[in-house]
């Protein structure tokens, strides 16, 4: 075998732990552990660079790309520190009043940022309340669909929204639930049920755009549950049966830890998108009865940092809201850890 | 073998990809190298004597900013038949190169926002948005131009003929004289009309509305007979319509409101929104809104639908709407894509709307505000190293014969030739098209048609609305200025407390407007007054406050 292949094989049992799950972890993680703790550790990892060092030379291509276009561009955040100028390198800037936090506080006794932070953080929990579950259960049902032509269909009709952009949806929510115009809402009007506020009224715009998220998400968002199900050895449900275990009891005691690995990822990966904000998805939706509710974080951004080329206060408020969601990153990766679960890294 | 191979071809992708870094710096840097000789050159009255009858010597070459506007049909804004008419003039009578810049028309500011970051401007750049240019000059992003117009001015004589030193020395700060930018001349200032289906007002024997109540009772007497103005389609009925814009499509209803006693000075003060929205009386205005809103005589789902949505504009070809208030000559635009050409396709041949006047303020008068004769800004990025050869592009494109030529364009092709004189606008499709109406893209200066007679403007600006009948402009026209008032320009220089302010207040306004309508009547003054605070303390009595203290500082010495 060229010895290439030979130490990408290698290499790919040696980072086992970071990418698969469960079955191999006994082995692996003994693997890793002597590799580290053995006395010859220096020897050992100069022959290891000696043998792979051809691996390492592959890696600096991505590696110099994250360099040269993530991390360099990353000392304009300094602007959110100074005073913007266009004609400015950002070395050469004043810094702000205030010891350069002039446009942190300038956001902070803002009402608008307020009310976003607000608006923000209360559509992303409502999301996560309502939106995360909603693909777990979509999957248990489909996971125990008997026919798998059936099966199939149906879980295409359910992604198949999330290649919908946002304007279009929201251009479909203003035909389905314009009051007095709006499909459902003639359909309710003609039940007698009377016509609701969909779009235009603070509380039901809130729910209306949860449903909506719900709608194009959820289909996607199970792929990834029903390939971790597929994972789950099918023994344990064969085990589960000569036990008498009824559908139910399976779902509980072999499907859901089955799948829990997964499910915790994904919830760290969620919290830490608590305080994120989506740009299309509220200023499409929104209109002018419901700004109180929909004005999020990236509307104020772009309503005062490009429009009103604010460049600093949008700037550190993009700090601001990045920093906020690396700390909910970590503390939901080290409380997951806390938990017994492996968490994200 | 195999080993080595490997290891070369990984040693050879190192090196591609060090020559890729490594030329994107070499690539830029010979710029400002190359730059900084022209500018040497170029700086004060050195240009003189490089410039023989209005000629350079030697050729020069500048870059244009020019609209894109996509339309269907058109041609690449940069370089079609109009730009090459241009290219060769400069060249021929300044020996100046022209290269022009396609910026695109709805996305303007933030795309010249990225070149002037790039430092990559084109070297005459255009925007409406006054205050953008103010942001950049802060930044010393901008050229001064007044030191140029001063020094140059014997050799722009058609540039001071058609702008003025009123238009050209608009901006000029009263303190220090900076000039960030010239106004280009808006030579048509009719604004805003309220229009009605004159063929609903026959079938109903209604006399044209002359007054508020008049209208308001039009407007119930639509809702009324809409089985027999609309059928079976009576339910879609929309008496009056409007859109989240309150402040410009209720412009002439709420103008009525303002107390005819109102000073220059006041108007001033307060006349930071340019949809007036801070004068006095406009609450009252609103509340008829409101009221008509809850009474089922406005377009109920209007609230829903945002900026360039086209349903209304759909509502009103279908022919469902009575009445609206828009832009002066709005359902006749656009010939066969427009309102009127689709109305009259889809309900009959007497089906139109017309402009008429019903509102009427407290002195009897129809009061509309119209606006100062400024129309886009003109400014130099402090990248611009040619001042002298662009001055003198904006003094050839402003010169009657060029501009003429481009607002009309060929005779037999883009207009025909009346017997009296007057000038026919003609649809044309291919390489002679124009992307914007009477080329305005092109003729920065100017903001309407301009054949250098006045009465022969008025005729032909009639047949410029191909297929609609003359009568229907030009009564929009009259009306659309009748009773109107200007504000003077008081000019104190910058107004610190408005930088950056306006797009987040003007979204503010239009929110609060929204809710104030759609609310129920017992709700407005709730409404309303929550939103004019938010609104004030949101920056909007700051400007206040700074705009009376600058008035007081510069006119009441």
């Amino acid at each position: 075998m060229p010895k290439l292949v030979q130490a990408w094989l290698d290499i790919k049992v040696f980072s086992a732990p970071g990418v698969q799950n469960m079955e191999s972890k006994g082995d692996t993680t003994v693997k890793t552990v002597s590799l580290q703790s053995s006395p010859g550790r220096g020897y050992k990892a100069l022959a290891y660079f000696k043998r792979y060092w051809t691996l390492y030379l592959l890696l600096l291509l991505p590696m110099t790309y994250f360099i040269i276009f993530k991390y360099i561009p990353m000392h304009y955040i300094l602007i959110a520190f100074k005073k913007y100028s266009i004609v400015q390198s950002v070395w050469e800037m004043p810094w702000a009043a205030n010891n350069g936090f002039e446009y942190f506080i300038k956001a902070f006794s803002n009402k608008d940022f307020l009310n976003a932070l607000r608006n923000t953080i209360m559509l992303n929990f409502l999301d996560l309340l309502c939106g995360f579950p909603a693909p777990i259960i979509l999957a248990l049902l489909l996971n125990e669909l008997p026919f798998p032509r059936y099966k199939r269909v149906t879980q295409t009709i359910a992604y198949m929204p999330h290649f919908l952009s946002w304007i279009i949806i929201a251009g479909m929510a203003k035909q389905l639930f314009a009051p007095s115009t709006g499909l459902v809402n003639n359909a309710l009007d003609a039940l007698g049920l009377g016509r609701v506020e969909f779009l235009n009224d603070p509380t039901y715009w809130v729910i209306t755009y949860i449903f909506l998220g719900i709608w194009q998400s959820v289909g996607w968002n199970t792929i990834i549950y029903l390939a971790a199900i597929t994972a789950i050895n099918p023994e344990l449900y064969e085990a589960a049966e000569m036990d008498g275990a009824g559908r139910f009891r399976k779902m509980w005691h072999i499907t859901l830890p089955g799948i829990r690995p997964t499910i915790v990822t994904l919830l760290i990966l969620s919290l830490g998108r608590i305080l994120g904000s989506e740009f299309d998805r509220p200023y499409a939706l929104s209109n002018h009865m419901v700004n109180n509710v929909s004005n999020v974080i990236s509307i104020f951004v772009y309503k005062y940092g490009i429009q009103g080329l604010q460049f600093s206060l949008a700037t550190a408020v993009g700090l601001f809201q990045s920093v906020v969601c690396v700390i909910f990153l970590f503390a939901a990766n080290a409380l997951a850890k806390k938990f017994g679960e492996r968490g994200v890294w | 073998m195999r080993r080595t191979i490997s290891i070369l071809l990984v040693c050879f992708m190192l090196v591609g990809l060090l020559a890729g870094c490594g030329s994107e710096p070499a690539s830029t840097s010979p710029s400002p190298d190359t730059s900084a000789p022209a500018e040497s050159t170029s700086a004060g009255s050195a240009q003189d004597a490089e410039l023989v009858d209005r000629k350079f010597t030697k050729t020069r070459s500048i870059t244009v900013e020019v609209y894109d506007r996509g339309n269907d049909g058109g041609t690449p804004p940069e370089n079609n038949f109009y730009t090459n008419f241009i290219k060769e003039g400069m060249l021929r009578d300044h020996n100046v190169e022209v290269t022009f810049v396609p910026v695109g028309r709805w996305t303007e500011v933030e795309e010249i926002n990225n070149l002037l970051a790039a430092g990559d401007a084109p070297d005459i750049c255009v925007t409406y948005s006054y205050p953008t240019i103010q942001t950049y000059a802060n930044m010393g992003g901008v050229l001064d131009m007044g030191p140029y117009l001063r020094e140059y001015k014997d050799l722009l004589p058609n540039l001071y003929g058609l702008l003025t030193e009123r238009n050209l020395f608009w901006n000029e700060d009263p303190e220090t004289g900076t000039v960030w930018a010239i106004e280009a001349l808006l030579f048509n200032n009719a604004r805003i009309n309220t229009f009605v289906r004159e063929d609903w007002l026959k079938k109903l024997n209604l006399p044209e509305p002359t007054t508020l109540e008049e209208f308001e009772n039009m407007l119930r007497a639509f809702k009324n007979n809409a089985q027999l103005l609309l059928g079976s389609e009576a339910k879609q009925m929309i008496p009056f319509s409007i859109s989240y814009d309150i402040g410009w499509r209720a412009d002439h209803l709420l103008a009525a409101f303002v107390p005819d006693s109102m000073t220059d000075k006041e108007a001033y003060i307060n006349g930071f929104d340019d949809r007036h929205i801070l004068y006095p009386g406009i609450k009252e205005g609103v509340r008829v809104l409101n009221k008509w809103y809850n009474e089922g005589l406005i377009w109920q789902d209007f609230n829903l639908y945002g900026a360039g949505d086209t349903t209304e504009d759909n509502l009103m070809k279908a022919g469902y709407v009575g009445s609206f208030i828009h832009n002066w000559d709005y359902p006749y635009r656009n010939g066969e894509e427009g309102i009127q050409a689709n109305l009259q396709k889809l309900v009959g041949p007497d089906a139109a709307y017309i402009a008429v006047a019903p509102f009427k303020n407290d002195a009897g008068v129809y009061r509309k505000f119209l606006a100062n004769p400024i129309d886009r800004k003109i400014f130099f990025p402090s990248t611009n190293d040619e001042p002298l050869a662009s001055l003198l592009y904006l003094d050839w494109i402003s010169k009657l014969e060029n501009r003429r030529f481009l607002q009309i364009g060929e005779e037999g092709v883009t207009h025909e030739v009346m017997p009296d004189g007057a000038i026919k606008t003609l649809a044309v499709t291919g390489e002679k098209i124009m992307n914007s109406p009477n080329n305005i893209d092109y003729t920065i200066t100017i903001n309407g048609l301009d054949l250098g007679d006045p009465e022969l403007n008025a005729k032909s600006l009639a047949l410029n609305y191909a297929g609609v009948d003359a009568r229907y402009i030009e009564r929009a026209f009259e009306l659309s200025k009748k009773d109107g008032r200007i504000i003077p320009q008081f000019n104190v220089g910058e107004i610190k407390a408005e930088e950056g302010m306006g797009p987040a207040l003007a979204s503010k306004r239009d929110n609060f407007l929204v809710q104030a309508v759609c609310c129920p009547p017992d709700q407005f003054d709730a409404v309303w007054d929550a939103g004019m605070q938010d609104y004030l303390n949101s920056g909007g009595q700051a400007i206040i406050d700074e705009r009376a203290a600058k008035f007081a500082q510069f006119y009441e010495k």
